[in-house]
């Protein structure tokens, strides 16, 4: 089991950045990487079981099911389903916290997957850098640095 | 009423460093502003889970459960069993995050407890601020405080620098004394100070405390320490090489050393690791070169007496180098103070710094009479005692009173009447301040809350300085009893 965590500190409240964060069909909004985004059958995007199809802009393209989503914990799982990487059992979590302190929010984004040992660094700098971390200085910018 | 309270704040610090500090449950006496006091019942570690603590927070006292305690999640959570305010079903969980962007820390501490609708603004507002944001605010002072002294020599463009070393066998000159005697028999030759042993450093000497002690040893009647020596158990300087196994001390750090055995009259001298205080960065050599005699008076105010504000205290020679300062530091604590001077011009010193009852010992004046003139007849409840005249010290004390009798009175024993003290219900201790510091945590402790009290003015040492080359005037300066302060050699080389 491969286990990827990182987290930043955002210049926006919890609920401020919960408004863009909970809508599970909206990545291409605000994550770098992503070119499109569509959810299966109609869905609603706030429906748990739903499956987001998204495409990124080097022309992966990705099926993640929505496990959970709580407007109460600021918190949303989800896993992927098809995806052109080397692994299975991909589960991410995605969580803020306020910090009442400066009115600001804390985000971490953590994912556990399984894969060959060979492709385990190539797996987490992907996951954890490219991903994760691209997400997270898009939104730095987005609601700007205090 | 159903409360519930979250306050969280990003700490400039690893989670590594923040989670060594916070996962004792013990720990808020050390960064907590707020914390008077704590302890946990039955000498328990503060990471043992069902610990009870005793707490002294902000004016409130409460007694509180460790019920949850995890390292990987860096969490703990506690209850509290009985408290003055009425905070009912009170449970807390302070959990740590890691910022990995950054390198910082996410601290979330958040609480539920149940109470009575007209005291629920104010208990929520008193959890709020007075415990979980002055905790951020104390907690990040602790960190920072902390961050000062030791750090490894850095990187500089990819090559490490690797400190210079003296590394070979260092000519330093020192006070020697061969014969017990007067205070010239103290006189500075030159000595080979070897580089340092395995878990030792060597240590560049820029101040050296006099303490009472090193007197008694030049006359020879200190029962622990031997002669011909140096004298001096206590001094500041500059680590300049470090010993094999040492891991925590780099060379220029800043620090304070505190040894068991002498030889701190001395340019330079080899410690134990151990016996080393790194410096924060707001204190000056001359001001830690009190730190003995500071975490004394932190040792009785904090643990020897059971100290509440508006008490009474008795310091005997309260001009002194140990005097002012726990004149200063009771006086922080809100008691009232009282103590005895040789001169009017000592009187006028000490109440300077706060003292509210200098009493001169003139001719024809009765220490019992003057006290129980100030205390309505009462008495005082804390006395702290260094010389002659314990029976004189011990008819002062109020009903249930405590004496402290410290020094060492040239070995001499104090004779005390268990009836005398029954009469009153007094009781007395002996404490002799190494056996409480060789507990290296409770020293930091004390010197962490000394330190913020100097950089806080709220305790300002005097210190007259004389020359290391010129040790037998400063005795000499304590001997006549002329000294109003704290005492302490310095090396003329170095300035």
């Amino acid at each position: 089991m491969v286990k990827v965590y990182q987290s930043t500190v955002l210049n926006a409240p919890a609920d401020r950045v919960w408004r863009d964060l909970r809508d599970f069909n909206g990545l291409a909004n605000w994550h770098p990487a992503v070119a499109l985004s569509r959810i299966e059958n109609g869905h609603p995007a706030d429906k748990i079981g739903c499956v987001r199809y998204y495409q990124q802009k080097d022309g992966a393209k990705i099926r993640e099911r929505l496990l959970s989503l709580s407007d109460y914990e600021y918190t949303c799982m989800s896993a992927i389903l098809d995806s052109p990487l080397e692994l299975t059992d991909y589960i991410a979590t995605i969580r803020l916290f306020p910090v009442t302190e400066g009115n600001r929010c804390f985000i971490e984004w953590s994912a556990e997957f399984e894969c060959s040992p060979n492709k385990e660094t190539e797996l987490t700098e992907i996951v954890g850098r490219q991903w994760f971390q691209a997400g997270f200085d898009a939104l730095k910018k987005r609601y700007g640095q205090g | 009423m159903k409360v519930k309270v979250i306050r969280s704040a990003v700490i400039d610090a690893p989670v590594e460093r923040v989670w060594a500090v916070l996962r004792d449950f013990n720990s808020h006496r050390l960064w907590h502003e707020a914390v008077t006091g704590s302890d946990i019942e039955n000498d328990l570690d503060g990471d043992v889970v069902g610990c009870v603590r005793r707490f002294d927070i902000a004016g409130a006292e409460l007694r509180e459960q460790l019920i949850r305690h995890s390292d990987p999640d860096r969490t703990y959570s506690y209850c509290i069993l009985d408290a003055t305010p009425p905070l009912i079903d009170y449970v807390a969980t302070l959990r740590i995050k890691p910022v990995t962007d950054g390198n910082r820390t996410f601290l979330d501490w958040r609480s539920e407890f149940r109470t009575a609708a007209d005291r629920s603004r104010e208990l929520e507002t008193f959890v709020e601020r007075d415990i979980f944001e002055a905790g951020f605010t104390g907690l990040r002072k602790f960190l920072a405080d902390q961050a000062g002294p030791s750090t490894p020599p850095v990187e500089k463009n990819g090559v490490e620098v690797t400190p210079v070393s003296v590394d070979e066998p260092l000519s330093s000159r020192a006070i020697v004394v061969e014969t017990a005697g007067a205070p010239e028999v103290m006189t500075l030759d030159w000595a080979t100070i070897p580089a340092p042993g395995p878990g030792q450093v060597r240590v560049r000497q820029t101040a050296v405390a006099v303490n009472y002690l090193d007197l008694m040893h030049r006359q020879g009647k200190a029962s622990e320490l031997s002669l011909p020596a140096t004298p001096g158990l206590e001094s500041v300087g500059e680590i300049i090489d470090v010993g094999d196994q040492v891991h925590d001390l780099f060379v220029g750090d800043r620090v304070a050393c505190l040894t068991r055995t002498s030889g701190a009259y001395a340019e330079s001298r080899c410690v134990d690791a151990g016996d080393c205080l790194p410096l924060p960065a707001g204190i000056t050599d001359l001001e830690a070169s009190t730190l003995l005699k500071g975490a004394t008076a932190g040792l009785l105010l904090g643990r020897i007496f059971n100290v509440a504000p508006g008490k009474v205290i008795l310091i005997q020679s309260i001009a002194g180098g140990l005097g002012h300062l726990l004149c200063q530091w009771a006086k922080s604590l809100n008691l009232k103070v009282m103590g005895t001077v040789s001169t009017v011009e000592k009187a006028r010193f000490i109440r300077d710094l706060g003292c509210d009852f200098p009493i001169v010992l003139e001719e024809g004046i009765r220490l019992r009479d003057e006290v129980m003139r100030m205390t309505n007849g009462k008495g005082v409840d804390y006395g702290v005692h260094s010389n002659d005249g314990a029976d004189d010290a011990f008819s002062c004390l109020a009903r249930c009173g405590h004496m402290a009798l410290i020094g060492d009175r040239g070995g001499q024993p104090v004779s005390i009447d268990t009836n005398t003290l029954k009469k009153q219900s007094l009781s007395v201790s002996v404490p002799v301040c190494f056996d409480y510091f060789d507990d290296r945590i409770y020293l930091q402790r004390l010197a962490h809350q000394y330190f913020t009290k100097i950089q806080s003015r709220s305790i300002i040492p005097a210190i007259e300085t004389f020359h290391l080359s010129h040790a037998a005037d400063a005795h000499k300066q304590i001997e006549s009893r002329q000294n109003m302060g704290a005492i302490v050699l310095v090396n003329e080389r170095s300035e």
